[in-house]
């Protein structure tokens, strides 16, 4: 009998970090591509920094910043009675943060690509910026996000080293699907292993096609 | 690529969204739901043990639902592992350590309940090879230039990795098998690292070798520090009669059969001679 719930965790914990990565990441994204603003290169550093730091490094800081003994960590557990740390939830939140730098990378760019002439057309004609960000500059640079959507999404779904840290590996709550092949190595549950690794390698493959034909069926 | 299309694209944002969106209130729940405070649901209780105790604690988890109702679930690790994951909040009920001192800190920090602490087993070290490779028949024959690699388990926080290295040490070995030495995780971790032939031979947990049934030699207990396993009952409160009844379960007849079985030697038992 194969247990699904890893991969089932996995997924939901995945897309929920997407959205808020989306969410997050298209909003900065604008902010870097379009703003002049004292600090702009170091809020770019830091929302790229999941890319090169260690993951083990990201979980460390996220299990000083949200842990019990945090004031993150006791406020949360005053506000939700429980601690946020070793919870799907903090599993999410190392999740969002991973797929993050992709979102705001990828859509920096393609926000950067849009025509600005376009824009100052629009601008003229006085609409206001928001007006021109969601009519124009982000449907245009559509393709480019979605692509940084997708790549996050993919990240996402395969961090070990910081959920590790920071949700630990409890079965049947904490231990997504990368967790749970190591798990199953470990135990010497070779097949469990090896459904595990094809499944979330099938997954890599599908995303890597989909960036693939975003990226290159440009008009 | 036209505006015509802009809307159904617009749509499929706004379903992926929702979608997702339905999704965190899902994860949302998992995480609320399984933690209510004061909320008593005993169908389930969740154990760290050191790894060590894989093959044993697994079938005594399937043992106790089956005598109780309650079933366990282990989350295994080395000892130091699971140490920091208690003290920073890990929900789990009941502490099974490789070694007392990891139970004492777990105490220490509040996180346990000191006066559940109770000792369960010795652990027993073992040379551990994958057929094929020559057995040594004694812990100086580690020198032999066949055995390329030596796995043990992480000292820092693996009490048998650590009990590997003072064998090493009161055997006079250490010095010269040091540049061949590789350090697993923790000790089931060591062992895959030698069944898959990353390392010719290792020094892993008694239990381990006897769960996999092949050949090994036992390492003389007299070679380092007793690896006294203690467990304790965390101090989360919620399901603490449900981990003292599995601490219990440990020290009962049925209990004891399973974990001698995999050669762990009892609280009350002598030492058997290697």
């Amino acid at each position: 009998m194969t247990d699904w719930f890893p991969l089932w965790l996995s997924l939901r914990v995945s897309a929920t970090a997407t959205v808020v990565a989306a969410m997050v990441g298209i909003g900065l994204a604008y902010l870097l591509a379009k703003g002049r603003f004292r600090g702009r290169g170091l809020l770019e550093a830091v929302a790229t920094m999941p890319i090169v730091l260690p993951p083990t490094v990201l979980g460390y800081y996220l299990l000083t910043t949200l842990g019990v003994n945090s004031p993150v960590g006791r406020a949360w557990e005053r506000l939700f009675g429980g601690p946020l740390v070793f919870t799907p939830t903090a599993a999410v939140v190392a999740a969002s943060l991973s797929a993050l730098p992709f979102v705001v990378r990828t859509g920096r760019a393609a926000i950067e690509d849009v025509d600005p002439r376009l824009e100052a057309a629009l601008r003229v004609a006085g609409h206001p910026e928001w007006r021109i960000a969601t009519l124009v500059t982000l449907p245009m640079a559509r393709r480019g996000v979605l692509a940084g959507i997708a790549l996050g999404f993919a990240r996402a779904l395969g961090d070990f080293g910081a959920t590790v840290m920071v949700a630990g590996n409890i079965p049947g709550r904490t231990q997504t699907l990368p967790i749970a092949v190591y798990d199953s190595v470990q135990a010497g549950n070779d097949s469990a292993a090896r459904t595990g690794a094809l499944i979330l390698a099938g997954i890599a493959v599908v995303v890597l096609l989909t960036v693939t034909s975003l990226s290159t069926r440009r008009t | 690529m036209s505006t015509a299309d802009a809307p159904s694209w617009t749509r499929r944002a706004v379903g992926v969204l929702v979608g997702a969106a339905v999704a965190m209130v899902l994860v949302g729940c998992g995480a609320d739901g399984a933690s209510p405070p004061g909320a008593l649901e005993v169908d389930r209780i969740t154990v760290a043990a050191a790894s060590d105790l894989r093959p044993a604690f697994e079938e005594l988890g399937q043992a106790f639902e089956a005598a109780t109702g309650t079933s366990v679930t282990f989350s295994f690790g080395s000892s130091g592992q699971l140490r920091e994951q208690i003290v920073n909040g890990a929900p789990f009920h009941l502490f099974a350590a490789a070694n007392v001192s990891f139970v004492d800190e777990v105490i220490a920090s509040g996180r346990g309940v000191a006066t559940t602490k109770a000792d369960y087993a010795l652990g027993r070290i073992v040379l551990w090879a994958p057929s094929g490779v020559a057995l040594p028949k004694s812990i100086e024959e580690l020198t032999d230039a066949r055995y390329r690699r030596i796995a043990i388990a992480n000292p820092d926080h693996a009490p048998y990795g650590l009990a590997a290295e003072q064998a090493l040490k009161s055997a006079g070995v250490h010095d010269r098998i040091r540049s061949r030495l590789v350090y697993g995780e923790n000790i089931s971790d060591t062992f895959r690292i030698v069944q898959s032939n990353n390392a010719e031979i290792g020094i892993v947990a008694l239990s381990l070798a006897i769960a996999d049934g092949s050949q090994y030699t036992l390492v003389p207990a007299e070679l380092h520090e007793p690896l006294e396993q203690a467990l304790v009952v965390t101090s989360r409160g919620e399901h603490g009669n449900a981990a003292a009844a599995f601490a219990r379960f440990l020290g009962s007849p049925a209990g004891r059969e399973v974990m001698v079985r995999y050669g762990f030697v009892l609280p009350g038992e002598a030492l058997p001679t290697s």
